[in-house]
């Protein structure tokens, strides 16, 4: 008797267990962010966010919906665009490219947004490029730093490209560190294109690279290359090696005295929240190249008020961060909120040929804009140096850098 | 000289992280046939108590000292409620356990919020002899290590305790009519493999940073390290791991690390193919 009702209680549990996963897998993973007041005559502008809530990127795709919601909120709060409201449409993409085609689909298909904006990795935007752009016949706009060579019609990107990242930061480097280079790289697409651009630039700037080498994606143990490293006195390490990697590599690079024989760490990716996979003294003198700093806040005012808008809207662990896309996201939608403006009307055609040459005042890091023709993005690059667990500015271009892409 | 003596010590100590935390693993595999998916989560358990004592204001040693303790007591918890459900059917164990991984690994990545943390080490920096560096916290896993192997060998081998646990494994049936309780054994067997873990991530977080997929990093490693080394015995996955250790750290310092990454599996199925039974098989400890 006691046996048969454990049984059934635990066919009971089973089967609930299951209908609450499978809740778990298909209804949750979307939210909508209705503005609080409508306009009866035209209905919402409806802008999509697909981007990775949860998973390994979760800590950017958080980051990126936060900034997306203070923006919209700011549009709204403002009387909406073209006199109507937007609405925020929010899809998960898991980190998983299989799961994001197709909540992607029901973003385009389902909701008929007027836009969609997200994507973190390159492998997240190739996977749903297609549904929204040629299937799904919508405008798409990828906001992180990324390889380049993405140049499909009705895809515009406002993340730094590898000229944006590399063009003023390897001189620097070797004015700034030495002339023996290593790059060791985490071997998929984004290392091995901006390891041949970067390449390029060492050696034509009177560099060279001692060795260019890829590692599998979940490698954490790099003594083999440490020693390489210091065996063959490399002056600057100008590392693409991702998490979860990259902690473990430049602790044991530390260790190893890299850094204490006059080493100069270079990473194109570091931002505020990279800052905490090692501790301080192991990253001291580490440089990066983005489009912002958080320390830019303090003598930019346009930054300084974004940077605080944001703090006060979202306090707590998603970062307003140049690495994470965040930035990125942002001057997208200004962008896009531009090209709607002058364009009058929000259908794919007339907001592509608008947002083509589009160009906003105000973003963290400051202006932007759109170079004709090409769909990629003008910004500031800024050279940053990591000192006490904080970054301090030692380098900034003079006006926009150009893309060089398409 | 030197770059070999650097070499030889770096290969061990990433061996010695593998025995750690395939020791575990291999208790509960060996001694319950129980393949725990879930073990890389009981790393990541003992890996974020660690970061929860440090970031509370203790010193890093005192959650270190925590971690098997609460993870044991966690494990314990878990094979009361739902483990012991699954031990007439290992698939469903398989899932069953992976699906308890999915739920722990999920909830601390929420907790972390998805980010690589830091977490300093009590004794840093690195042992000086002459130009060579070596760090000072991997010296301290390799002694660690041996000194968990060594307990672990008398626990099982010289105590009652440990004639229990073999003894339930061996018969089941006769060791309860012989007045053992085989599910208080199973228990605390389950808690003492979830301890070691739990130890296991505690010391191996300030080398990888605290992340929430920390633990999976290891899990397909040690089911490697247990397939090579053998099931049943203690020493087998010991042996497993340490074999698994030592190749997974040396082969990249004379090929391509993408080649030599794959290597080590098809290195382990060769070996397999050849000895099912594994490196040492039998009835020992």
């Amino acid at each position: 008797m006691f046996n048969d009702q454990f049984k059934l209680s635990r066919r009971r549990f089973l089967s609930s267990f299951a209908v609450t996963t499978g809740a778990i897998a298909t209804g949750a993973g979307s939210w909508v962010f209705p503005a609080g007041w409508a306009n009866a005559a035209a209905g919402p502008i409806k802008v999509g966010i697909a981007t990775d809530i949860t998973g390994a990127m979760a800590y950017a795709g958080n980051a990126d919906t936060n900034v997306a919601r203070m923006v919209v909120k700011e549009i709204n709060d403002k009387g909406g665009l073209l006199g109507r409201p937007i609405e925020l449409y929010v899809e998960d993409t898991a980190s998983n490219e299989s799961v994001a085609v197709g909540n992607v689909r029901k973003l385009v298909q389902r909701e008929k947004v007027d836009m969609v904006l997200g994507g973190v990795t390159s492998s997240m935007r190739n996977a749903i490029k297609d549904p929204i752009v040629a299937r799904g016949k919508t405008l798409y706009i990828y906001p992180q730093l990324y390889e380049g060579k993405e140049c499909t019609p009705y895809i515009f990107c406002t993340g730094p490209t590898p000229a944006q990242q590399c063009d003023e930061f390897i001189p620097w480097l070797i004015k700034n560190g030495g002339k023996r280079f290593a790059l060791p790289s985490a071997n998929y697409v984004w290392p091995h294109t901006l390891n041949a651009y970067a390449r390029k630039l060492i050696e034509s700037h009177g560099g060279e690279v001692i060795f260019e080498e890829y590692y599998p994606l979940d490698q954490v143990e790099f003594s083999s290359t440490v020693n390489k490293i210091i065996s063959n006195k490399v002056d600057v390490v100008f590392n693409t090696i991702i998490p979860p990697g990259v902690g473990p590599f430049f602790k044991q690079l530390y260790e190893a005295g890299f850094l204490k024989s006059g080493g100069r760490l270079a990473c194109v990716y570091y931002d505020e929240n990279t800052l905490n996979i090692n501790q301080p003294e192991e990253i001291e003198g580490l440089a990066s190249c983005l489009d912002y700093f958080k320390v830019l806040a303090k003598d930019d005012p346009v930054s300084g008020r974004i940077q605080a808008d944001y703090d006060k809207q979202f306090p707590g662990k998603f970062l307003l961060a140049a690495g994470s896309a965040a930035t990125g996201t942002y001057r997208g939608l200004k962008l896009w909120e531009a090209a709607v403006k002058e364009a009058g009307k929000v259908d794919r055609e007339s907001v592509a040929a608008a947002l083509d040459h589009a160009k906003i005042a105000e973003a963290p890091g400051g202006p932007a804009e759109m170079v004709p023709g090409k769909r990629h993005c003008k910004m500031n690059m800024y050279t940053a140096v990591a000192k006490s667990g904080t970054y301090e500015i030692v380098a900034r271009s003079q006006g926009l850098v150009d893309p060089k892409e398409c | 000289m030197d770059s070999v003596l650097i070499a030889a010590f770096e290969i061990l100590s990433f061996g010695a992280i593998i025995v750690l935390v395939t020791l575990g693993l291999g208790i509960i595999a060996s001694m319950m046939g129980i393949f725990n998916f879930a073990q890389g989560e009981f790393v990541l358990l003992g890996a974020y108590i660690t970061y929860l004592g440090a970031t509370s204001g203790l010193p890093v040693w005192t959650g270190m000292l925590a971690a098997p303790f609460i993870v044991g007591a966690f494990g314990f918890v878990l094979e009361r409620l739902i483990i012991r459900r699954f031990y007439l059917a290992p698939i469903v164990a398989m899932l069953g356990t992976y699906a308890i991984g999915l739920i722990i690994r999920e909830c601390i990545r929420g907790l972390i919020g998805g980010r690589y943390i830091s977490v300093s080490e009590p004794i840093g920096g690195s042992l000086d002899f002459g130009d060579v560096h070596v760090s000072a916290w991997r010296f301290v896993i390799i002694v660690v290590t041996l000194l968990v192997m060594v307990a672990s060998y008398l626990l099982l081998a010289r105590t009652t305790f440990g004639l229990k646990i073999r003894a339930t494994l061996e018969n089941p049936a006769l060791a309860r009519a012989s007045g053992i309780s085989t599910s208080a054994i199973y228990g605390s067997t389950f808690a003492f493999g979830a301890a070691l873990a739990g130890l296991a991530g505690a010391l191996v977080v300030p080398v990888f940073t605290l992340f929430a997929d920390l633990g999976i990093r290891f899990l397909i490693q040690g089911f490697v390290a247990v397939m090579v080394g053998g099931i049943g015995s203690f020493a087998g996955p010991v042996a497993g791991a340490g074999v698994i250790g030592v190749l997974s750290a040396a082969l990249p310092w004379v090929m391509a690390p993408v080649i030599a990454d794959v290597l080590v599996f098809v290195l382990a199925i060769v070996f397999i193919k050849f000895r099912p039974q594994g490196l040492l098989s039998g009835r020992r400890v």
